[in-house]
């Protein structure tokens, strides 16, 4: 037993050289502003521990002691040089072959070969430069940890090195930016950014095809990502996992952007997580250029409602099987701390698990920890071109990992495939401007079905359900132009029943005129819902909801202007960040018919009780307030326009750069290949 | 010696646990089979979620600590602290006073990490121009070729189409292997950590 280690010394030796450390250097960090504490008197000690003998195992080699004598480094984390210093007795044939070679040369007093353990010689030699004006290494400043882990080297290798006084050493000089020796750097860089630029200046250099508008034949799994998510229908969830960082953003946006367009078409919810903090902030972002893109208001995507950003995963593999295994919690909360309302049960609810990543470790933890905690479930994976090798040979291995779709051009390719099967949606950019004006509400989606394989009575249903919509909800500054358009609408649906979808009279939309009443209200103008508190302050509590394009009676404004007072209704009153609304003047009648002039003929708001936690230091309390419920059927159809205008740049960009980076790697290489054999023929005296 | 007992029964009872959790066929047919395997799935259950709140505490520790290093660098006059810290503080001002806006990320964080990104594609381009002023020999010769083939298959230049057989190959054979490899190796250093860590032969973190 007196050759095994014993733990407990060695342990109890890293902790008297930690104190040490501790005590002689100075005070750090968080303790600089703490009080000296005095020092606890001694617990009893426990009784020594040793590693048992296992029967059938053979013993472990005995660890090195500490170093005796060992100064603990300033960093107080000595264990790597502490360790090394118990070997320097070690004999020459266990050494690795550089340091054996090293310490064979050492003894035998040649001096060192240039380029042969350059790194290491620099290092062992090190201090011998430092009072050496104008060199390299004289400017590099060791610590003391540093000198001591050189120090050991040294020792370690078998004694201390000598710079040689003449040996014809050529250090390393630093470069300067305009020498001549950077020149074929400064004019590689130039020509790469300059010809991945000229695609963005002029179409004449657009060079190379661009992708294919569908997935090759031997692109099947791209072929199944898609298909996959074209089956998911409105009462389904994806589970949407953004994992990449901004570094990523200008290769994956695009992609990340068609695939949640694809979702949101099909009108199913995603539900979008991370184990990136950043990630979530940035898909937020993602899903409100989603919805800035939709012309129409009133068709504008709600957060917590039509897609939800759960909560930030920390925990890397561990987060994810703790996620996999207590999904119905996790789901719970959303990216701000609010109950997402979700009644999940399980990752089983959802339909697809999307991963949308940059890094190949990603895909193997979502693979492995994740994956197998659900039956039957596809794990689509979209990756970079630098995680699509890994993620190729996944997918070939295990038939539940759907893809791998990757890189700008199958983004491009994606986006032309799910134009081609929902134009109306996503129209041309060309037609963009066209849409907008005619917004869905005066133009049918669709003359057909609207998804391809969708039943005829849906999409009908869908469109009794969009239309009444368009008529009955806000945003009164659209009112007379609205009431315009309603007219081809109603011709337009050839079947409305009269509840579903109410035809406009005269009497159903008034006209605010000059003798009625107007009001001063805001609108709420932010794509998301916002909040409404007490007072006006961001900290206090928060009495509802306020949705976009909902109107509010202004009461007043705090001192700066910064917040307005509203009107809630029943009396009850709160307050509302001013840059989240716009003031507005209204006729007292838009105000008070609820938020459209012709809702009598539909379902009235109906408040709802929705459940909130404001988390405020001790207070904890589950509060209810009231919200305006959203109308059946208040939204129309979605579109979805896309703004491709540099996408196609950007694959020419890509090929312009790709073709110089290959010229500038095989020009570079045959040059410095020929400089290399001419030096042979005539080495340097 | 405490934190070694701790961390091994700690990792003896979440392997277990899972184990056995999961794969309730190992319990053999005993009645309550089912139940018995859920129970013991249960201490897996509960540290997985001490594990991953911890971690998320860290993160917090980490940012604290983070401050305080750069306050201390900042007594001792570095700049780039000061910037740092001013960074820092007007980042929770701004995201505070706007009711969470991130345009600070779109507008400063994403754009500055994407031409660090586009830095890189520099510097792997003219790094790649060199290889053979570094290593002149086969191995150089074969990287700069594979690279090349690599690289010129990827375009979609009609006249380079006989090159992607090549690189298909390339990508499907050599490439899925290493990446095979690679995962295999990641799989195996796992266990061997480990089993190192649950015998006490490894203590990470000084535990």
């Amino acid at each position: 037993m007196d050759e095994e280690f014993n733990w407990l010394e060695y342990s109890e030796s890293m902790e008297r050289a930690t104190a040490d450390a501790e005590d002689s250097a100075s005070r750090r960090g968080l303790r600089r502003f703490l009080p000296r504490l005095p020092k606890l008197p001694g617990l009893p000690r426990l009784p020594r521990f040793s590693r048992p003998s296992l029967p059938g195992l053979p013993s472990l080699p005995r660890l090195p002691r500490l170093r005796r004598g060992a100064q603990a480094s300033a960093s107080a984390q000595p264990l790597a040089s502490e360790l090394l210093g118990g070997q320097s007795n070690r004999p020459v044939e266990e050494l690795d072959d550089r340091l054996r070679a090293l310490r064979e040369r050492s003894n035998s007093g040649a001096p060192a070969p240039y380029q042969s353990l350059f790194d290491v010689d620099e290092a062992l030699v090190s201090p011998a430069f430092q009072g050496k004006p104008g060199g390299v290494i004289s400017a590099v400043a060791l610590s003391k940890a540093q000198q001591q882990q050189v120090e050991m080297l040294k020792d370690i290798v078998g004694g201390p090195l000598q710079a040689p006084a003449d040996d014809n050493r050529r250090l390393p000089r630093p470069t300067r930016l305009f020498s001549l020796s950077a020149l074929p750097r400064l004019l590689g860089t130039a020509l790469l950014i300059l010809t991945a630029s000229l695609p963005f200046v002029s179409s004449d250099f657009a060079e190379g095809e661009l992708p294919p508008a569908d997935f090759a034949e031997d692109r099947q799994g791209a072929a199944d990502f898609y298909n996959k998510i074209d089956k998911v229908g409105s009462a389904d969830y994806v589970l949407v996992a953004v994992e990449y960082g901004p570094a990523a953003a200008g290769e994956l946006d695009s992609l990340a952007e068609l695939l949640l367009r694809h979702i949101l078409i099909r009108r199913a919810k995603p539900l979008i997580v991370s184990s990136n903090p950043i990630a979530i902030v940035h898909a937020q972002n993602i899903m409100q250029g989603i919805n800035r893109s939709i012309p129409n208001v009133n068709a504008r995507l709600a957060s917590g409602e039509d897609y939800h950003l759960l909560r930030y995963l920390p925990g890397g593999a561990l987060g994810l099987r703790e996620l996999s295994e207590n999904f119905a919690d996790f789901a719970r909360v959303s990216s701000r701390g609010q109950l997402t309302g979700l009644e999940l049960k399980s990752l089983e609810d959802m339909a697809l698990i999307l991963l949308i990543t940059e890094s190949a470790d990603d895909l193997r933890n979502w693979a492995e920890q994740v994956l197998p905690e659900v039956a039957s479930m596809d794990l689509l994976a979209a990756t970079g071109y630098a995680a699509q090798p890994l993620a190729q040979a996944y997918a070939d291995s295990i038939p539940d990992i759907i893809g791998p779709v990757y890189g700008l051009r199958d983004a491009y390719t994606y986006g032309e495939k799910l134009r081609a099967n929902f134009k109306p949606l996503l129209p041309a950019d060309s037609d963009r401007q066209a849409d907008v004006e005619l917004a869905p509400i005066s133009e049918p989606p669709v003359s057909g079905p609207l998804f391809s394989g969708e039943p005829e009575a849906e999409v009908e249903r869908e469109r009794a359900t969009a239309l009444p919509a368009a008529t009955a909800t806000h945003a009164p500054t659209a009112t007379p132009a609205m009431t315009a358009t309603l007219q081809p609408t109603s011709t337009d649906t050839p079947t409305p029943t009269a509840t579903d979808t109410p035809a406009p009279t005269a009497t159903d939309t008034p006209a605010p005129t000059a003798t009625e009443e107007t009001l001063l209200a805001v609108e709420v103008v932010s794509t998301q819902r916002v909040n409404i508190r007490r007072r006006p302050t961001t900290v206090d509590d928060v009495l509802g909801l306020g949705n976009p394009g909902d109107l509010y009676e202004v009461l007043g404004t705090n001192g700066d202007g910064s917040w307005y007072q509203i009107a809630l209704g029943d009396g009850l009153e709160g307050w509302v960040a001013a840059f989240l609304v716009e003031e507005r003047e209204i006729s007292a009648n838009q105000l008070a018919g609820g938020e459209e002039p012709d809702s009598a003929s539909l379902p009235r708001e109906r408040a709802v009780m929705r459940l909130d936690f404001t988390l405020r230091l001790g207070k904890n309390q589950p509060r209810y307030y009231q919200a305006p419920a959203p109308l059946p059927g208040a939204r129309p159809e979605l579109a979805l326009p896309r703004d491709r205008s540099q996408e196609i740049p950007r694959l020419h960009a890509m090929t312009m750069g790709t073709v110089m980076a290959v010229l500038v790697i095989v020009i570079g290489n045959l040059f410095y290949a020929v400089r290399g054999l001419l030096r042979r023929r005539s080495p340097r005296v | 010696m405490v934190s070694a007992v701790v961390a091994f029964a700690v990792g003896v009872t979440v392997m277990l646990s899972l184990l056995l959790g999961d794969n309730p066929t190992l319990l053999g047919n005993m009645p309550g089979r089912d139940e018995l395997a859920r129970q013991i799935a249960l201490p897996a259950d509960v540290l997985l979620r001490l594990v991953v709140i911890l971690v998320a505490l860290s993160i917090v520790i980490g940012i604290a600590n983070l401050l305080f290093v750069h306050v201390s660098r900042l007594a001792k006059g570095k700049f780039y602290s000061a910037v740092l810290l001013a960074s820092f503080g007007f980042t929770i001002y701004w995201y505070v006073t706007r009711q969470g806006d991130t345009s600070l990320l779109e507008a400063v964080q994403l754009p500055i990490e994407s031409a660090l990104a586009a830095l890189l594609f520099l510097s792997l381009a003219l790094g790649g121009a060199r290889v053979l002023d570094k290593r002149r020999d086969i191995w150089g010769l074969l990287f700069v070729a594979v690279v090349v083939v690599v690289l010129l298959a990827s375009l979609p230049l009609a006249e380079l189409a006989p090159l992607r057989g090549w690189s298909d190959w390339l990508m499907r054979v050599p490439v899925s292997a290493g990446a095979r490899a690679m995962l295999l190796g990641i799989a195996l250093g796992m266990v061997v950590a480990g089993v190192r860590a649950l015998l006490g032969q490894d203590r990470a973190y000084r535990g």
